[in-house]
């Protein structure tokens, strides 16, 4: 069943008197409990898009639907995860967790045993009271992605969630990430512009083109997800699939002579 | 996993009574300083009393009850200045960050009363509310409305996007977001403004006191210094400027326990 759908899609921006196309005629379908991912050059709008979709941003033209229905602001069906986090400063990594669960009418004392449980699941157990900025990036991305986790949206809206992290602490978070889907299967929604990442997570890669940007290419991926890491990442139909997406996404990074 | 790398605490105490010499040997070399002219006699000693004479003017003071009541009299009008202030401070920074036409409004107003020093309309408002608590307090009020407002204002504008965002994707309502998010944002620009006018609050409290009042240190001080009892001038300078001080040093550690999940580098520099 189609959960998101996006058709003919156009957003431009004012730059002084100048006015950017940013997006051109996007159409993409995600499926329920699907997990597909975005990728395209840096700039070429795709952030946009998913600023659209968590109802941020007012689109120009065509359509963005989730469930059938028009998007026409935020709203608790669709959560996000942003590549600064974007956690509250001034609230503990409880508090953080549990600022969500209080908006969205999670009364206690069920609220903190969900909190508690989020905490377990993102291993930060003695750090619960601690401010964001006494957290590395990788801990604070998780407490990021278990705050939107745990008032139990039904979308993931992921903004290049892993991008300001190590390579190791981003193929640590990935992991997780794949293992929370599989027992979820929320349907998620990822940006970035890392190719591995894409393949690796996803089932399906929409990639877009340089900016003003529109989907240009879908790859459907079909990989065993019982297998570890390892057995995925040196298999030859993760690197043939990868190398496609990555000439694709290459074809649009350079400009045409 | 390593977070915070916590000083032993012998270290850390060290460290603070270290710095807290330093802090202390200008103050302490300017009284030796004071002390030398006096007792040198190279600026008359009627006018630049010694400090032993300073001090003894001061413990007078006290023990008769003077001072106390003097003093009491001033941090009322200064904190009840420095209370509505903020009050009304924070509302017009608030209406002119999130409303133009209240931005358009209030905006012009700040900008040109800005630089304009409030003290010069004291006889005006001695004139409106007489000799008594009002003038000074509404004295205090203007000069602190302005770094509250500023500091509300800037604060306010400069809450980053995506924390709006994140608020609102979690179910934040609108009138909710200013209480939950926007004013917590903005807290370190807002406590800011409100230490710069507690600084004000004691100045305009003690210069309109000169003139508008029969009561308070201010007073004091003038007519000490109208009759040529300058050892009892300074005393009573002496007192405010300690006043000031450690009002000023409360200030910073409630700002350090508010903002105590701020960057501890932004708070220190400020500090």
């Amino acid at each position: 069943m189609t959960h998101v759908r996006v058709n003919g899609l156009a957003k431009s921006y004012r730059a002084g008197d100048d006015i950017v196309p940013a997006l051109i005629d996007v159409d993409l379908e995600v499926r329920e409990g699907e997990f597909v991912s975005v990728v395209g050059p840096s700039g070429c709008g795709k952030s946009t898009l998913l600023y659209i979709l968590g109802g941020f941003l007012h689109t120009d033209g065509g359509v963005a639907e989730v469930g059938g229905r028009v998007i026409t602001g935020p709203g608790i069906d669709r959560g996000i995860v942003f590549q600064e986090y974007a956690l509250f400063p001034w609230l503990t990594v409880v508090q953080n967790i549990c600022y969500g669960l209080e908006m969205t009418g999670i009364r206690e004392p069920e609220r903190s045993q969900r909190a508690a449980a989020f905490i377990r699941m993102i291993g930060l157990q003695g750090f619960e009271h601690r401010f964001p900025r006494e957290l590395s990036g990788g801990m604070k991305q998780r407490v990021a992605i278990a705050r939107t986790l745990a008032y139990d949206p039904s979308i993931l809206l992921l903004d290049e969630p892993f991008g300001a992290l190590d390579s190791q602490t981003r193929e640590t978070m990935q992991d997780e990430l794949l293992r929370i889907w599989l027992e979820t299967r929320k349907t998620v929604i990822m940006i970035t512009h890392d190719v591995n990442e894409a393949v690796y997570l996803s089932q399906r890669v929409y990639v877009m083109s340089r900016r003003p940007g529109r989907i240009v290419e879908e790859f459907p991926v079909a990989l065993d997800r019982s297998l570890s890491r390892e057995d995925v990442m040196l298999s030859s139909e993760f690197n043939a699939l990868r190398n496609r997406v990555w000439l694709s996404v290459r074809r649009q990074a350079a400009p045409a002579n | 996993m390593a977070i915070t790398a916590s000083q032993p605490m012998g270290l850390r105490r060290w460290r603070s009574s270290r710095d807290a010499i330093w802090q202390f040997l200008p103050v302490l070399l300017l009284a030796a300083l004071w002390q030398a002219v006096s007792m040198s006699g190279l600026i008359d000693p009627d006018f630049l009393p010694g400090l032993d004479r300073i001090l003894a003017a001061l413990w007078e003071m006290a023990r008769d009850g003077e001072l106390a009541f003097n003093l009491f009299v001033t941090i009322y009008r200064s904190f009840a200045g420095l209370a509505i202030g903020t009050v009304l401070g924070v509302l017009i920074g608030l209406a002119m960050a999130t409303s133009r036409a209240a931005d358009g409004f209030f905006g012009p107003l700040v900008a040109t009363t800005y630089s304009l020093p409030k003290s010069t309309l004291v006889p005006l408002f001695i004139l409106w509310f007489g000799v008594g608590d009002i003038t000074p307090i509404v004295t205090v009020v203007l000069a602190c409305l302005l770094p509250v407002i500023v500091g509300t204002y800037h604060g306010i504008k400069a809450v980053p996007p995506i924390l709006i965002w994140s608020a609102q994707a979690m179910g934040t309502p609108r009138r909710l977001i200013l209480w939950r998010i926007k004013l917590p944002a903005a807290l370190m620009p807002i406590l800011t403004g409100i230490r710069i006018a507690l600084g004000f609050s004691f100045v305009l409290t003690i210069s309109s006191e000169m003139i508008a009042t029969r009561v308070g240190i201010g007073k004091l001080i003038f007519m000490d210094g109208e009759n040529g009892a300058y050892a009892y001038m300074f005393a009573g300078l002496l007192a405010v400027v300690l006043i000031a001080y450690l009002s000023d040093r409360g200030m910073v550690r409630l700002m350090r326990y508010l903002l105590r999940w701020q960057d501890s580098a932004e708070l220190t520099a400020d500090a």
